[in-house]
C-alpha cells in the first residue's frame, strides 16, 4: 500500500485525484493547504505527495521547500497548470521528483505516481 | 454532459466549489471597487480563484469556462507581476463581472444537466484588448515582462564536481521523445537535465533554450530532446536514469566512441564551453526565488483547522426524515393505547429519558441544517451595483445580522423575493439624486438588510428610506383592477400596502428593465407562503418603505395542536393559534347570507365551521357542543369551529401525498402527519382558511 498525501485547496482537484487512484494500491490523505500539507507529512509520512502550486497563503512551492527539509528524500509530485512554467523549474531546482499538468488524465497520473513510486 | 469525470459526485464538487468560488470573487470585487483600488492581496485571491475555476474547468471538459477564466486569470497576472500604475478600475470590475456572469451562465447549464455552450469570443476579445491597453498605457516602450520571465539563460548545466579533477570517461547522446499531449515538455528536458546534474561533468542539449523560450516546446515534440554527456556512470547507469522519465514515450542512448562527435555537435549546434556557469542553478533558485517572495514559513495551524466536513443535503434530508420517524415512533410508544389506566412508574421515567433524548438529537439535526443569511444577503450588493449604476442613484447597501440562521430548505425559497424587494426598493421605492437632495436627505439613499430571530420564526426586513408608498395612488390603481374587496375609507394603511402584494397590481406606469418582467410583488408572496411565511409592509410618507417577511426557522417540525371533527384529526401550529374557548349562543350573529360571525370582547370574527368546509359528519354541530379556536394570521384572525382539542404535540410535517395534490387541490392544507395512535392527522393551513373565508364573504 503507497502512502499518497493529495495536497490542493480545492476539493475538486483532491476529489479527482482520489477517484483516480481509488481502487488502486493506494492509501490516500488529504491536506488542503500548504501549511496543512507539513503537518500531515510529519503526522501520517506519506511515501508520495502530490502538491498543487496555487494555494491561498502557503503555496506548493514553500511547503515543498519546508517538506523537504524535514525529509530530504521525501517524493514530491507537483500538480501544475499550463502557464506555470517558472514555478516548476523552481520547484524542481528544490527537489521535486515529477510533474503533472493540470488539466491530467488518469493513465498520466497513475503512471508518473507508479514511476515516482518504484525510484 | 461530457468528460472523464462525469460522474455525479465529481459535478456536485465541481459546481458547488465553482459557485463558491465564484461568489467570493463578486465579494473580493465590489469591495474593491467600491475603494476604486485593487489591492495586492485582492489581487492575488482574485488570480488564485480564477486559477482555481479555470483547472477544474478544464478537468471537466468545459472550455468555454476554462478559457475564460485563463483569460481574467493572465489579466491578473500581468496586474501582479508588472504592477501597472494606471488601471481603469471600473472597466475592470465590469470586465471580471462579466467573466463571472458568463460563468453562472453556464454553470447554470451544467446544474441542469446541459453541455455548458456558451460563447465567449467578444468578451475574450474584451479582456485581450483591456490587458492590451494597460501594457501601452503602463508600458509604452518596452513591453512588460510576458507570462514566463526571462530567466538566467542557462545552456547547459555543469556539475560542481568538475571542480575536483578526475577524468570523464564514458560520452553518451541520447535523444529523447515525451508522450503526446503530456504538455510542458520543455520544463521536462529541464527535468531531465536536472537530474543528470549529479552523474555529469559535462552536458550539452538541444535545443538549446528550453528554459527562456517556451517555442523549444515545439521543437522537442518534433525532433526530439537531445542531450550529449560525459560521465563515470556507465550505460546501464544511464539508461535507468533516463528510462525513469515521466511521460517518457521513446528514447535512444548511443555511446559515443571518441570525442570526435562530441566536438562536431557542439560547434554544429553553436556551443561554446563555458567555464564559468557553475552555480548555475543556484542562481537560477536565486532569480525564481525573488520572483515568487515566498513567505516565511508560518507555525504550524494546529490539527483543528480540518474539523470541517461538507455533507450532501440528501443525506441530511434524509436524516431529517428519519428523526421525525423517531419522534412519531417515540409518541407511539408513549402514548400507546395499551398503556391507559396502568401504573408504569418505571415505564414513565425511561419514556421521560427517551423523550429527552429524541429531543437533543431533533435540536441537533436541526442545527446542521441551519445556514446563515451571509450568502444570500451579500448577492444582494452585486444587483445593487448594476441597478444604482444604470439607474444613476447612489444606494448603499446595509446589512444586519446576517449571521442569522434558517433552515437550509427554506434559504433556497427566500433568495429570488429578496431580490426582487431591492430590485423594486432602488427602481421605485428610491427617488432620483435630484429628488433626494431636494426634499434635504443625502444623496446615497440607503437599503438596509436586517435579519433576527423572534420565536419560531426568522424576520428579514428590507428597509429602504426612500419616498415611501403613495396610498392615492395604490388605491386608484386597485380600484381600476377590481382588486378593492371593502371600501377604501375602510381600510388601514397597512391593508392599503397590502394591496400592492396582489397579482396584477403595478403602480408603475412606465415598466423599467429591471422591476417590470412580468413578474409583480405577488410572486415575493407566494414564494413566501411557500415556505410558511408571510410578508408585511409598512410604509411612511417621504420617509421610506419597510418589508418584513416572516418565515419560520423549520419547516420539518412543528409544535401542534392536535383537534377532532368527527373521525377526522386535524392540526394547527400553535404559534397561529390566539385562543379557544366555547361561545354562548346569543354571541353568535347570523349575517343575511348565512355567514356566521362571532362577537368577541366587542369585536367580530367570522366563524368557519370545519365539518362543513371539509364535509366531515359529526353529531356536534351546536356551537355549544363543541369549541371554537382563534387563530390569526398577519393581523387578521378567524374562529374555527371544532369537536374537539386533543392535546399539543410536536408534529412533522409531511406533504400530501403526489396523488392526492394532482387529484384535487384542497383548501386550507398545508400538509399531513401521523399521530401517535397512528391516526392520520391533516395539518391546517391558517393563511389558507383565512383566504377561503374572505372569499366566502366577498361571494
Amino acid at each position: 500500500m503507497t502512502k499518497v498525501l493529495v495536497v490542493d485547496d480545492s476539493a475538486f482537484m483532491r476529489m479527482a485525484i482520489k477517484n483516480i487512484l481509488a481502487d488502486k494500491d493506494y492509501e490516500i490523505f488529504e491536506a488542503e493547504d500548504g501549511a496543512l500539507a507539513v503537518e500531515k507529512f510529519i503526522e501520517c509520512a506519506p511515501d508520495i505527495i502530490t502538491m498543487d502550486i496555487t494555494m491561498p497563503q502557503y503555496n506548493g512551492i514553500d511547503a515543498l521547500k519546508q517538506i523537504r527539509t524535514i525529509d530530504g528524500n521525501a517524493k514530491v509530485v507537483m500538480i501544475s497548470a499550463m502557464g506555470q512554467e517558472m514555478m516548476v523549474k523552481q520547484a524542481l531546482v528544490h527537489g521535486a521528483t515529477a510533474f503533472i499538468v493540470k488539466p491530467f488524465k488518469h493513465e498520466q497520473v497513475l503512471q508518473t505516481l507508479a514511476k515516482v513510486a518504484s525510484t | 454532459m461530457s468528460g472523464q469525470f462525469s460522474d455525479e459526485p465529481m459535478i456536485d464538487v465541481y459546481i458547488f466549489e465553482t459557485t463558491q468560488n465564484i461568489e467570493q470573487l463578486e465579494q473580493i470585487i465590489l469591495a474593491s471597487e467600491k475603494e476604486s483600488n485593487f489591492g495586492e492581496a485582492a489581487i492575488n485571491e482574485i488570480f488564485r480563484l480564477m486559477h482555481t475555476i479555470k483547472g477544474s474547468s478544464a478537468m471537466m471538459l468545459f472550455n468555454n469556462i476554462a478559457t475564460v477564466a485563463h483569460a481574467v486569470e493572465d489579466l491578473f497576472f500581468f496586474l501582479r507581476e508588472s504592477k501597472p500604475a494606471q488601471v481603469d478600475c471600473a472597466m475592470l470590475s465590469d470586465l471580471v463581472l462579466s467573466g463571472i456572469d458568463f460563468t453562472k451562465v453556464e454553470l447554470a447549464k451544467v446544474k441542469n444537466g446541459d453541455t455548458p455552450d456558451g460563447e465567449a469570443t467578444q468578451l475574450m476579445q474584451e479582456i485581450r484588448d483591456f490587458l492590451q491597453l494597460l501594457k501601452q498605457t503602463n508600458f509604452p516602450a518596452a513591453p512588460p515582462p510576458d507570462r514566463t520571465p526571462a530567466p538566467v539563460n542557462q545552456q547547459y548545466y555543469i556539475s560542481s564536481d568538475r571542480r575536483t579533477p578526475h577524468l570523464a570517461q564514458n560520452l553518451f547522446k541520447a535523444v529523447i521523445f515525451f508522450e503526446d499531449d503530456c504538455e510542458m515538455e520543455n520544463i521536462r528536458a529541464y527535468s531531465i537535465v536536472h537530474n543528470l546534474k549529479e552523474f555529469t561533468s559535462d552536458l550539452h542539449y538541444v535545443p538549446v533554450d528550453i528554459i527562456d523560450n517556451d517555442a523549444s516546446v515545439a521543437v522537442i515534440r518534433e525532433n526530439g530532446f537531445t542531450i550529449l554527456l560525459k560521465t563515470d556512470s556507465d550505460y546501464a547507469e544511464i539508461h535507468k536514469l533516463l528510462n525513469n522519465t515521466a511521460f517518457l514515450k521513446d528514447f535512444e542512448l548511443i555511446e559515443l566512441a571518441d570525442e570526435q562527435e562530441f566536438v562536431t555537435f557542439q560547434t554544429a549546434n553553436n556551443l561554446n564551453p563555458m567555464e564559468l556557469e557553475l552555480k548555475l542553478h543556484e542562481q537560477l533558485a536565486e532569480k525564481v526565488v525573488l520572483n515568487s517572495v515566498p513567505k516565511a514559513p508560518t507555525e504550524l495551524k494546529s490539527g483543528v483547522a480540518q474539523s470541517i466536513i461538507s455533507v450532501n443535503v440528501d443525506k441530511l434530508d434524509k436524516l431529517m426524515d428519519l428523526v421525525g420517524e423517531l419522534v412519531i415512533a417515540e409518541a407511539m410508544v408513549t402514548q400507546n393505547p395499551d398503556l391507559t389506566g396502568l401504573e408504569l412508574d418505571n415505564f414513565h421515567k425511561a419514556a421521560r429519558q427517551l423523550r429527552k433524548i429524541s429531543g437533543e438529537l431533533q435540536d441537533m439535526v436541526m442545527s446542521i441544517r441551519m445556514v446563515p443569511l451571509a450568502t444570500t444577503f451579500q448577492k444582494m450588493h452585486r444587483i445593487l451595483r448594476d441597478m444604482s449604476k444604470r439607474l444613476g442613484k447612489e444606494v448603499t447597501l446595509e446589512i444586519v445580522g446576517e449571521q442569522t440562521e434558517v433552515d437550509k430548505n427554506i434559504i433556497e425559497h427566500i433568495s429570488d423575493p429578496l431580490m426582487h424587494l431591492v430590485r423594486n426598493s432602488i427602481d421605485h421605492g428610491i427617488e432620483s439624486n435630484q429628488q433626494r437632495l431636494a426634499a434635504g436627505k443625502t444623496a446615497p439613499a440607503t437599503i438596509t438588510l436586517e435579519a433576527t430571530n423572534a420565536g419560531g420564526d426568522v424576520l428579514i426586513l428590507v428597509k429602504d428610506n426612500g419616498k415611501g408608498l403613495d396610498q392615492a395612488k395604490i388605491l386608484q390603481r386597485a380600484e381600476q383592477h377590481g382588486l378593492l374587496n371593502k371600501p377604501a375609507a375602510e381600510m388601514s394603511d397597512r391593508e392599503i400596502y397590502n394591496l400592492i402584494f396582489l397579482p396584477g397590481f403595478s403602480t408603475q406606469e412606465q415598466v423599467t428593465e429591471f422591476s417590470g418582467r412580468g413578474v409583480g410583488m405577488d410572486v415575493v408572496v407566494k414564494n413566501i407562503e411557500a415556505v410558511g411565511g408571510c410578508v408585511l409592509v409598512d410604509s411612511t410618507p417621504g420617509e421610506g418603505t419597510k418589508v418584513t417577511l416572516k418565515i419560520p426557522l423549520t419547516l420539518a417540525i412543528i409544535d401542534g395542536m392536535n383537534i377532532r371533527v368527527g373521525n377526522s384529526r386535524y392540526t394547527l401550529p400553535t404559534t397561529s393559534i390566539k385562543e379557544s374557548f366555547r361561545p354562548k349562543p346569543n354571541d353568535i350573529i347570523t349575517d343575511p347570507n348565512g355567514n356566521e360571525v362571532i362577537m368577541v370582547r366587542g369585536q367580530c370574527f367570522p366563524v368557519l365551521r370545519l365539518h362543513d368546509l371539509y364535509q366531515v359528519a359529526t353529531a356536534m354541530t351546536d356551537f355549544t357542543e363543541g369549541i371554537l379556536i382563534m387563530v390569526e394570521q398577519d393581523t387578521s384572525s378567524i374562529c374555527l369551529y371544532a369537536d374537539e382539542l386533543l392535546g399539543q404535540q410536536q408534529v412533522v410535517v409531511k406533504t400530501l401525498p403526489n396523488y392526492i395534490k394532482s387529484l384535487k387541490k384542497i383548501t386550507g392544507l398545508s400538509g399531513c402527519t401521523l399521530l401517535g395512535d397512528g391516526s392520520i392527522s391533516l395539518i391546517l393551513d391558517v393563511g389558507g382558511l383565512l383566504e377561503h373565508v374572505t372569499h366566502q364573504v366577498r361571494s
